[in-house]
């Protein structure tokens, strides 16, 4: 088991936005956490990234327990998180933000770096193109995909992507599904919050819905599919429109 | 949130309060003395405390030169009592007058820049001020100071006397503090707010956001001034050391203590802080270390002062009581889709220095229709609508609204001309309540509704179209994400706006919420509403738009009915990546 | 005229401890978003320190500037340990705040232990100083320039070309983010605190037996690093550099040709002028607000 959570409380100063849910995710897998909005699911991430101050429970990372470490410990352990909102350096070009993305690994020699990071961005359409531009110039879309490319520099054991189809067109939102079916495919385990539970569930092996801070239910996407609560109230009442 | 005529009522208690307050204290302060002298003290300070509060409290700009317009008020009627002889309160509403103008004048010059350069700039002029005030000798009598500085009369009344004084300083804080209680609930006020808490969104809803703070600045130095010449007669005699920038530091630090929001929280930090060197006597020159301590202290453990802190713990805010409002026509100006063409774009280019994210762009959008911008990421989208708004200059092109040539105005004036939008990464003014940030809206310069009653019962109905109506106490950072865009869609529909524009309404909500928006929207178009939509979500597009216009790269490459643009075989290239499913 | 050349050399010495404090300054806001007011007390602080160790202590010249300037390292960490660290996450108005308070703090804590008469510190060479052509270079400001150019040519290459200046730059724009790529945050952030204060105690040891050691330092100097940093361009380190250089310059001329009472105001008459004609400074601010 690579990810292991336990019995996860998060508190903000409102209440309890996470009431003890236990999640687990497998080497190897992607693992989609669908929900509305509030139910908890970016705190789910954040908590794992030791982001979140009032939190208590399990969770464990490769048998480690991580819980409470500070954020950059668990990064250098080797997980990245996408955050919600892009969050790029605005003031840095997309090379050096997507070169910042290797912060977490050591002894890697700046100048194997600057080749990882031009692999990197020959996955995304056109980003070759933004080098050299600041990031603050880009539009939502394109910080979205310099944001995802950072977190691959990292080389991650575990990747946590959050809202990654955020703002997105629908041909990006295509492309950045088949990238994170591609970054599986190199041997990095994802774990993957998302609004968009049509596609979420198309890409993941197994699913957690949330709500309101309580695990509803857990299992592979046509288990999910098939319930009726799931399907009416995420996929949108997709049976009766596809 | 109370109507405006219970607001009224409650105000005419407080001022009927705080004059039986002044007529208590100036009959059992002693006439003269050194209790006499810390009152004084305090009654003129709060005064200029008064100041910070408007200028940072409620415009969020910072000031490091109170002392400076304290002086200034306070040399003016020192030389004018003094040097010319005239009487008291001439020279006073001069002091006032020089101080207002010298604010104006120093806000001019710095406000149109970000929050650090104001407090350098600040500290700059407070620097050049203590340097006059001591070596213009020939004017200001130097480093020696003035002395003898007369009290006033008033129509052959003595008002000299140590407690009448008083009493006299004690009226003018009176009227200050009302008048900055009741300016937090004016209009003027909530704008000052709103660019406080974001100032593109609060010039994209009509407020001059330069003009709403070089007001704030004014005011402020103008209530140093007051409560300088107020001081100069209290303690007759004045030098420059008394005006420098320690002092104003220590003005500040009232107003933080206090709580800087909150004019009472003003008077309650300067009260204790003048009191406070009495308290510290025994630390003798350690006193300002002390103080500088104090300054870490309150701003760590107390952000919002003491006031705030009382707020928070006895004043939680209360759900609305259920009031009547008669459902305000919200669209009644827009009649049925006509072929009126409302906003015109005429090769409109924007440039960031090499790149073209918009190039060469024309777009129609119709009286009463939903027009959609969509593309892939990075086409200009977002741009289009921030150069239609005013907030980006125009590289090239031409903007027409309602006829009329836009090109040039600043987003308050096309806001003016009834042009409201939402963000794409939610911009409401957090420290407001969600009524607050409708208000504001509802406040739009144009707007069909004036006054206050009008405007409140405008911004209730807003919120009763987008359901949050039961919400509206709650300051807006309380709500979920999904929330603070209804309260952005409200506060533009608030203002009546000709022409809508709604930059990725969808984007965050999950399908359910999607379905809510996509049914709030077709209200809306039933009203007659026009509307310019971006969102990615080609369901809601399809079940909302009229009319598509398709961008890639910054140029227009389909323009159409919906049926047309997404059959198009450029846009399916470009954007859709496959023909056009449901499920995309 | 034939003061001219000599001015210029004396306002370029001055400037360009005007430079050194200024950049600690900047490195401060590109790096933990602190916009410190009490920049000058570091200044204030290293030259009574050094005062301290070479008077009481006597202690060796170059080995008490070695420890002054560690000393006011270690100084630095503890100034953020308490005047940002507990605020970090308000925003930048309430850390303005609490660094004057700690100015406020410094500058009487050694008013009362000190007192308010100033101290006469040595310079770094006891040879006065060298002529060339008719300008009389004194050592002091010679010292002052080379160790200046020093250290700003370092500091411009470590910031502008390596991987750390850029996760520097990366922790000032968005510190959660940074700490989320495993960038460790807090350690940069108090190592420019180390090093911010080093810098301004380093500038006042240098300038101090010029302007003498008094309370008065600290306002003097940081005042006119914070107009140097406005005039050249907030947040930006060349910008810092020649806005010092210019200030200097121009005070001193200023002093020469006009009025030595208002000789501290020229920084401020230019700073208001530059923000009339050129609100983003020389060197302008890189990043805008995007809508």
């Amino acid at each position: 088991m690579l990810l292991e959570i336990k019995g996860l409380t998060a508190r903000y100063n409102a209440g309890d936005v996470l009431k003890g849910i236990d999640l687990s995710v497998e080497e190897g897998e992607i693992v989609a956490l669908i929900g509305s909005n509030g139910a908890g699911k970016s705190t789910t991430l954040r908590s794992i990234s030791g982001l979140v101050a009032n939190v208590s429970g399990s969770i464990t990372f490769g048998g480690m327990p991580i819980l409470g470490m500070k954020t950059g410990a668990i990064a250098r352990l080797g997980l990245a998180h996408v955050p919600e909102g892009r969050r790029l350096f605005p003031g840095l070009t997309v090379r050096d933000n997507i070169l910042l993305g290797a912060s977490n690994r050591s002894g890697v020699s700046r100048s194997q770096m600057e080749r990882e990071v031009d692999e990197v961005m020959d996955l995304f359409p056109n980003l070759k193109r933004l080098a050299g531009v600041y990031a603050w110039t880009l539009s939502g879309g394109e910080m979205q995909m310099v944001a995802v490319a950072r977190g691959m520099m990292a080389k991650p054991k575990l990747l946590l992507l959050d809202e990654p189809s955020l703002g997105l067109a629908p041909m990006i939102v295509q492309q950045v599904f088949r990238i994170i079916t591609e970054i599986r495919s190199r041997g990095a385990t994802v774990l993957l919050v998302e609004q968009n539970a049509n596609m979420a569930l198309s890409v993941a092996d197994r699913g957690y819905v949330l709500e309101a801070g309580t695990l509803l239910l857990s299992g592979k996407p046509e288990e999910l599919w098939d319930n009726d609560h799931v399907r009416a109230a995420y996929l949108g009442g997709l049976a009766a429109t596809a | 949130m109370m109507t405006a005529v219970s607001m009224r009522n409650r105000g005419l208690l407080y001022g009927g309060l705080g004059i039986l307050v002044v007529i208590a204290i100036a009959l059992v302060a002693p006439s003269h003395g050194y209790y006499l002298n810390i009152m004084m003290q305090a009654a003129t300070y709060a005064i200029a405390v008064a100041g910070i509060v408007v200028v940072l409290g409620y415009c969020g700009q910072i000031s490091l030169c109170q002392a400076a317009f304290l002086g200034m008020g306070a040399y003016c009627v020192a030389i004018g009592t003094v040097d010319y002889g005239l009487p008291f309160f001439v020279s006073l509403a001069i002091g006032v007058a020089v101080t207002g103008i010298g604010g104006t004048l120093l806000g001019l010059t710095t406000l149109r820049l970000g929050g650090h350069y104001i407090g350098m700039v600040t500290i700059g002029f407070q620097l050049i001020v203590t340097m006059v005030l001591t070596n213009w000798l020939g004017f200001t009598h130097g480093p020696d100071g003035i002395s003898g500085i007369p009290r006033p009369s008033l129509a052959g009344m003595d008002l000299s006397g140590g407690a009448i004084y008083l009493g006299l300083c004690l009226l003018f804080l009176g009227a200050v503090t009302m008048f900055t209680v009741y300016l937090k609930m004016s209009r003027l006020g909530r704008a000052m707010q709103a660019v406080r808490d974001n100032d593109l969104a609060a010039s994209t809803c009509g407020v001059n956001v330069f003009r709403t703070k070089v007001i704030a600045f004014a005011i402020s130095a103008a209530l140093g001034g007051l409560g300088g010449g107020l001081f100069a007669g209290a303690f007759s005699y004045i030098s420059p050391d008394q005006f420098t920038f320690n002092d104003s530091v220590v003005l500040l630090t009232m107003a933080l203590l206090g709580g800087v929001e909150y004019a009472f929280g003003a008077l309650l930090g300067t009260i204790l802080l003048v009191m406070l060197p009495e308290w510290l006597r025994f630390l003798r020159q350690a006193y300002l270390a002390v103080y500088g301590a104090a300054v870490i202290a309150i701003i760590v453990f107390l952000p919002r002062g003491m006031w705030g802190l009382l707020m928070d713990r006895y004043f939680k805010p209360r759900p609305m009581k259920a009031v009547e409002v008669a459902p305000l026509p919200l669209l009644a100006r827009h009649g049925v889709p006509s072929e009126d063409v409302v906003l015109n774009i005429a090769k409109l280019a924007k440039h960031f220095g090499g790149l073209k994210a918009v190039d060469e762009v024309d777009m129609m959008v119709r009286r009463g229709s939903v027009h959609a911008l969509i593309g892939p990421n990075g086409s200009g989208k977002t741009t289009i609508l921030n150069v239609i708004t005013g907030l980006y200059v125009t590289t090239a092109g031409k903007v027409e609204f309602l006829g009329k040539d836009i090109t040039a105005l600043p987003p308050h004036d096309r806001a003016r001309l009834g042009m409201c939008r939402t963000y794409q990464n939610i911009r409401v003014f957090r420290g407001m309540t969600v009524l607050e940030n409708v208000i504001v809206g509802a406040e739009r310069g144009g707007n069909d509704v004036s006054g206050t009653d009008a405007t409140l019962e405008r911004a209730l109905a807003a919120l009763d179209f987008v359901g949050l109506r039961d919400v509206a106490h709650l300051p807006v950072g309380d709500l979920p994400y999904g929330h603070q865009r209804y309260v952005e869609i409200a506060r533009a529909l608030a203002g009546s706006p000709e022409i809508l524009l709604l930059d990725e309404p969808g984007a965050g909500l999950n399908l359910t919420e999607k379905g809510e928006m996509a049914e709030l929207l077709k209200r809306l178009q039933g009203h007659g509403m026009t509307i310019v939509i971006i969102d990615h979500d080609m369901k809601l597009i399809e079940r909302v738009a009229d009319h598509i216009t398709v961008l890639n790269f910054g140029r227009r490459i389909a323009d159409g009915d919906p049926k047309f643009a997404l059959s198009h075989p450029e846009v399916i290239a470009a954007y859709l990546g496959e023909p056009h499913r449901d499920a995309a | 005229m034939s003061m001219l050349p000599q001015l210029l050399f004396t306002g370029i010495g001055i400037g360009s401890i005007y430079a050194m404090v200024s950049l600690g300054f900047v490195l401060l806001i590109r790096s933990a978003n602190v916009v410190n007011f009490a920049q000058g007390e570091f200044s204030m602080l290293g030259a009574y320190l050094m005062l301290i160790l070479l008077m009481s202590f006597h202690v060796p010249y170059f080995i008490a500037l070695v420890v002054s300037v560690i000393l006011m390292g270690v100084f630095g960490i503890v100034f953020g340990v308490i005047t940002y660290w507990p605020l970090r996450t308000r925003g930048q108005i309430p850390v303005i705040i609490s660094t004057i308070g700690a100015g406020i703090l410094l500058e009487n804590t050694v008013l009362a232990t000190y007192g308010p008469s100033p101290q006469v510190l040595p310079g770094v060479f006891n040879a006065s100083g060298v002529l060339v052509g008719n300008i009389f270079m004194d050592s002091q400001y010679l010292s002052i320039i080379c160790t200046a150019f020093v250290l700003l040519a370092l500091q411009y290459v470590i910031f502008e070309k390596t991987v750390v200046g850029k996760k520097i730059q990366a922790t000032s724009q968005d510190r959660e983010t940074a700490g989320l790529l495993g960038i460790p945050v807090v350690t940069l952030i108090f190592g420019i605190f180390f090093y911010s204060a080093a810098l301004g105690g380093l500038a006042g040891i240098l300038v101090a037996p010029i302007l003498f050691v008094s309370v008065g330092i600290a306002s003097v100097v940081a005042l006119k690093a914070f107009a140097a940093n406005i005039i050249g361009g907030f947040g930006s380190i060349p910008g810092a550099i020649i806005g010092g250089l210019l200030i200097g310059i121009v005070e001193t001329l200023g002093a020469a040709y006009i009025s030595v009472p208002y000789k501290d105001a020229y920084a401020f008459i230019m700073l208001i002028a530059v923000l009339l004609v050129r609100p983003q400074g020389l060197f302008g601010e890189r990043v805008a607000e995007k809508a």
